[in-house]
């Protein structure tokens, strides 16, 4: 078979393997770089738009957290109202309870004052009645017996023992 | 027992017979350029092959790091713009490794063959001289041959000349070196064995020595260095040269 020589430009050759490189620039331009960049780009992309929601969704989150403090501020705002207001409430309330339960204690005590006066006014009555219907009926023994000075002693302290007793 | 070491087969001749390019012979690095053509173009077809935004297969991990090294060697030496010479680089790197490499399958190497390497050397000259004059004009170009005193001229144009010279037949001469020492070492060998085998009296000492014993096993050690370094290493001294050169060109 016949031999190119071992140390030599065949021209043939030289520019065919200048063509060989520029085809195979392309076959790897075209089925190692292309794809190899579109995913990497598709990557970089997705990553992108993976961190711009995850942006989203945390500004999101910050508004809805703010929003719920804010409730909860009014929230604690209107209890301590509600409390003082039913604080207040209860304060007046038990005042006029304790003020009316005064009152009446005041009016129980006057009233039964008076009464206690109004009774002992009738028993003095009652006494007196009784005193008159012993010196009619004393009366009526002297009148009936004859009275030495020792009886008419003794009647005299009688008396004056009943209306002491009595009193 | 000859060691015969000798060009590129030729196949068959083309009646195509064209003044100053000669006949065109289809020779032995023709085909094993084009094998490593479609080797190359398989494998990155095959890499390429579902490719996924997210849960990567290691075949696509692969090709995003060999696409990522290639970004970042040419961008790291060269610079944002020379973006666009990433898949040339690439291609000569790739083509350059296949090639040298081939050779262990037991084809002849077509970087054995110094008008592959010519090729190449002359396309990256072109490009050179070509980004000189971007960046300088054609007169700062010409200029430029007569820094720093004007007798330097000659010696100005023969070290550009030089360049790529010394490119190719680096290249050249490290693989030819394998192809040498390694047909050398396999004849030798095929020699020590039939030598030692021819000891064993008889007819079987006749029927072994013919078996080159000795050629299994050891040549592998040897293309260690000869093959697997030598090629890869002579590959990316091309691209680093190809690189260099053009950055160097392109500085004011």
């Amino acid at each position: 078979m016949q031999v190119q020589e071992l140390v030599g430009i065949i021209p043939w050759t030289f520019v065919a393997q200048i063509c060989n490189l520029f085809i195979q620039m392309y076959l790897i331009k075209r089925f190692l770089f292309k794809p190899v960049h579109e995913i990497l780009e598709k990557r970089r992309a997705a990553a992108d738009a993976e961190i711009i929601q995850a942006e989203e969704t945390k500004a999101k989150a910050e508004a809805i957290r703010a929003e719920y403090e804010r409730n909860m501020q009014d929230a604690r705002q209107k209890a301590n109202e509600i409390l003082d207001s039913a604080r207040n409430t209860a304060a007046i309330q038990s005042e006029k309870i304790l003020k009316e339960a005064q009152d009446q204690t005041f009016a129980m005590k006057n009233k039964a004052e008076k009464e206690i006066a109004q009774e002992k006014k009738k028993a003095v009555n009652e006494v007196k009645g009784e005193i008159g219907d012993m010196a009619v009926e004393i009366a009526g023994k002297v009148i009936e017996r004859e009275i030495n000075e020792k009886d008419h002693e003794k009647l005299i302290d009688e008396f004056i023992s009943n209306v002491g007793e009595v009193s | 027992m000859e060691v015969d070491i000798s060009g590129a087969k030729v196949f068959f001749t083309t009646p195509i017979d064209v003044p100053l390019l000669g006949e065109l012979q289809i020779s032995e690095t023709l085909i094993v350029s084009w094998i490593v053509m479609a080797l190359i173009t398989g494998i990155c077809f095959w890499l390429t092959r579902g490719l996924k935004v997210r849960n990567i297969s290691k075949k696509q991990a692969a090709a995003e790091w060999i696409v990522e090294t290639a970004d970042k060697f040419v961008l790291g030496n060269m610079g944002e713009k020379f973006r666009y010479l990433i898949p040339f680089v690439s291609a000569l790197f790739a083509t350059s490794v296949v090639s040298n490499l081939i050779s262990l399958i037991g084809l002849r190497s077509p970087t054995a063959d110094l008008s592959t390497e010519a090729a190449w050397a002359v396309v990256v000259f072109t490009m050179i001289t070509a980004q000189k004059i971007k960046t300088n004009g054609v007169g700062g170009y010409l200029k430029g041959f007569t820094t720093p005193i004007p007798v330097m001229t000659p010696f100005n144009i023969l070290s550009e000349l030089a360049t790529p010279i010394s490119m190719a037949c680096r290249h050249f001469g490290n693989i030819l070196s394998g192809v040498v020492i390694n047909a050398l070492i396999y004849g030798a060998l095929a020699l020590a064995s039939r030598k030692l085998l021819g000891l064993i009296p008889g007819a079987v000492g006749n029927v072994l020595s013919q078996i080159p014993v000795l050629d299994v096993g050891i040549p592998a050690v040897l293309s260690v260095y000869f093959d697997w370094f030598s090629g890869v290493m002579q590959a990316f001294i091309f691209c680093m040269l190809t690189v260099m050169y053009i950055a160097n060109a392109a500085e004011e």
